[in-house]
């Protein structure tokens, strides 16, 4: 087992949720998204994001924008469904019970 | 200078050289490859791409550059992640991008061939050195000739490994998105170091074939090729096996015989006896020779290929080896031609000597090889088996043979003086005549079709008995009794005005009885028809009669 993997596994899991959370902040750009991902150094390469973008997209949980671009095609301006808000705010009180159990086992003793 | 590639990314094109394209058209096919199997794996390439030409439009603004160059394409690959990155992650896990996992196929191997890589691919397929591979086909080719016929067939029946995918799969590795990753890093890493010699190699390397009416045609163009390259093949090998015969009958080795019809063997001297000793046969001799080389030198290659090493020079090999292979069938045409003109005249030598005696016992010396062939050589002597023997009748009180030589020459001159020049052995003993089966010619002569006419000619009244050991000279003689020269052998026969009669042949009394027969038949007939004559007649004078008693 590697610890490299299991890293890479507890990113994942987390990864949809940040996603939701950072556009419950605002609209965004997929780069925008994955610059943010990047700081937080929850992702490495951007290849990761793309898949997982259109997948929530299908899910219904986002919705997307064409908007003009200066330096480039135009962009997805990606923002979140009613049905991602509520989809958001559930993953958050799970997160936030998960994150206080995870933190009760680990520091006790 | 460096060339630049034009690309489409998401609406804006691109200038790419020529490296920068080849690493990065691989980088994107690889990318591609891992999501078009997904859902919406499309829209997800779309955003990829969209991606791409944000960061490349950013860099190329920032450098004040037109071309994307190969620290580009690096950014593009370290930012974006390598292809397997790409791949949704719950899918991965369940279910890794594999194409029905590792069943081994049987590919022809395009990267490693010689002619049309079916033994690499056997190889790859067993997994073992191509070379065992090649040299059990040279040694089924060279002695059987099965090999030759399996690769033509396996050649156009195995289809060649294109895509990555086939690749993988013709050496039985599974086909997953790391493995074919593994082969673009590979080959990502080779065209750094040599863009331009792996080039060929790149484009197409993850092409799927999706022309199939492109892949019908390649089909049927390879098929037409194929049989073009076994009729050439075959054209090739008899043509080669007929100058070994030439070049084996020139040059005198030890026991040579290569050409071998029943059982008679021409060899050098042979060929001598045609071809005479002067220019000509120096001329056939190097002919063979030069034309020999070719065949020789492309054995060299294809062996030196096959063993994989490289020959320098191989154009000059090949242009010298057509060179000598076109002035050797020149010397060998001009060699032969002008043997043809050798046939131009004919004449004949005339002699006939008287035989005494009024009774001949005919025989032949038998010669214990019989080829059939055109002559033998015998030493400085060619024996000659071209005899026709007759029997006619004569006016004369002697009985004589006559013999009529022909010859053939290039003037009437030369024919006729190769036609005096002959030996035609045969004893009178008494009763027996004893001729021989063939006549000799000196070889300085040379065999000019020559031909020997012998005729009997005896006095009305005289007999002669034919005995069996004349059979192979015996042409078409004529008798009373119509007999086929076979049976006439083995008899006694007596010459009348009229031609030869068989005294002792049991069909004579046959033949009398017949006659007979005729004659009474001949006889009645005429009777009979007179009867009816005389009938008919009696019976008109009946009429008259009773015409002349009813009218009183």
């Amino acid at each position: 087992m590697k610890i490299e993997n299991t890293k890479a596994q507890m990113r994942k899991g987390v990864l949809e949720y940040c996603i939701l959370g950072i556009l419950s902040n605002g609209d965004a750009y997929a780069s925008d998204i994955i610059e943010h991902l990047k700081n937080a150094e929850l992702i490495v390469v951007e290849g990761t994001l793309y898949p997982l973008l259109t997948r929530l997209k299908n899910a219904g949980l986002l919705e997307y924008r064409w908007e003009e671009s200066t330096s480039g095609p135009p962009r997805k301006y990606y923002s979140l469904s009613p049905q991602g808000k509520s989809f958001q705010l559930e993953l958050k009180s799970t997160w936030d019970a998960l994150q206080k159990a995870v933190e009760h086992i680990t520091t006790s003793k | 200078m460096n060339k630049t590639i034009n690309i489409n990314l998401g609406g804006i094109i691109f200038h790419l050289d020529e490296n920068a394209y080849l690493v990065f058209n691989n980088y994107l096919k690889a990318v591609k490859s891992g999501l078009e199997h997904q859902e919406s794996g499309a829209e997800i390439i779309a955003d990829i791409e969209a991606r791409i030409a944000e960061i490349f439009g950013m860099r190329l603004k920032e450098a004040k550059r037109q071309v994307i160059n190969e620290s580009d394409v690096e950014f593009i690959i370290s930012t974006l992640g390598k292809p397997e990155d790409f791949s949704d992650n719950d899918d991965i896990e369940n279910e890794p991008f594999t194409s029905k996992a590792k069943d081994k196929r049987f590919f022809r191997n395009p990267d490693e061939k010689v002619i049309g890589g079916v033994c690499s691919g056997i190889a790859a397929y067993f997994n073992t050195d191509v070379v065992w591979i090649r040299i059990i086909f040279l040694i089924l080719f060279f002695f059987t000739g099965i090999g030759f016929f399996t690769y033509i067939i396996l050649w156009a029946a195995i289809p060649e490994a294109k895509t990555t995918a086939q690749k993988l799969q013709m050496r039985g590795e599974p086909v997953t998105l790391e493995s074919i990753e593994k082969v673009f890093d590979k080959f990502g890493a080779q065209s750094k170091e040599s863009g331009k010699k792996i080039k060929s190699g790149l484009t197409g390397f993850f092409e799927f074939v999706t022309n199939t009416i492109g892949s019908i045609f390649s089909f049927i163009f390879r098929f037409l090729g194929v049989m073009i390259a076994i009729i050439g093949a075959l054209i090739a090998f008899s043509l080669l096996i007929a100058l070994l015969g030439i070049f084996g009958s020139t040059w005198s080795f030890t026991n040579f015989d290569f050409i071998n019809i029943n059982g008679h063997v021409l060899g050098m001297s042979g060929t001598e006896a045609i071809f005479g000793n002067g220019w000509r046969l120096i001329a056939l001799r190097f002919g063979t020779v030069l034309t020999l080389l070719m065949p020789l030198f492309a054995l060299v290659v294809f062996i030196a290929k096959v063993l994989g090493k490289e020959i320098n020079n191989s154009r000059l090999l090949s242009f010298s080896g057509i060179a000598s292979f076109i002035m050797g069938l020149l010397l060998i045409f001009v060699s032969a031609g002008s043997i043809v003109t050798d046939f131009k005249e004919s004449a004949t030598d005339t002699e006939r000597n008287t035989l005494s005696g009024t009774h001949f016992d005919i025989k032949a010396e038998f010669l214990e090889e019989n080829s059939g062939f055109f002559f033998e050589v015998d030493d400085e002597v060619l024996r000659i088996e071209n005899i026709r023997f007759n029997i006619q009748p004569t006016s004369s009180n002697e009985a004589s043979l006559e013999l009529r030589h022909t010859a053939r020459g290039s003037s009437h001159s030369e024919a006729r003086q190769r036609a005096q020049n002959y030996d035609f052995p045969y004893v009178q003993n008494e009763e027996e005549l004893q001729l021989s089966e063939y006549f000799n010619v000196p070889k300085s002569a040379m065999w000019r079709a020559q031909n020997l006419k012998i005729t009997l000619f005896l006095p009305i009244g005289s007999s002669v008995y034919l005995d069996p050991s004349i059979e192979n000279i015996m042409y078409d003689v004529k008798n009373l009794q119509n007999m086929w020269d076979g049976e006439m052998l083995g008899r006694t026969w007596t010459m009348t005005s009229k031609g030869l009669s068989c005294e002792d042949c049991p069909e004579i009394i046959y033949y009398r009885a017949e006659e007979l027969e005729d004659e009474i038949q001949d006889n009645i007939d005429e009777e009979l028809e007179a009867l009816e004559e005389d009938i008919e007649r009696k019976l008109e004078e009946l009429e008259l009669e009773l015409k002349r008693l009813k009218d009183r």
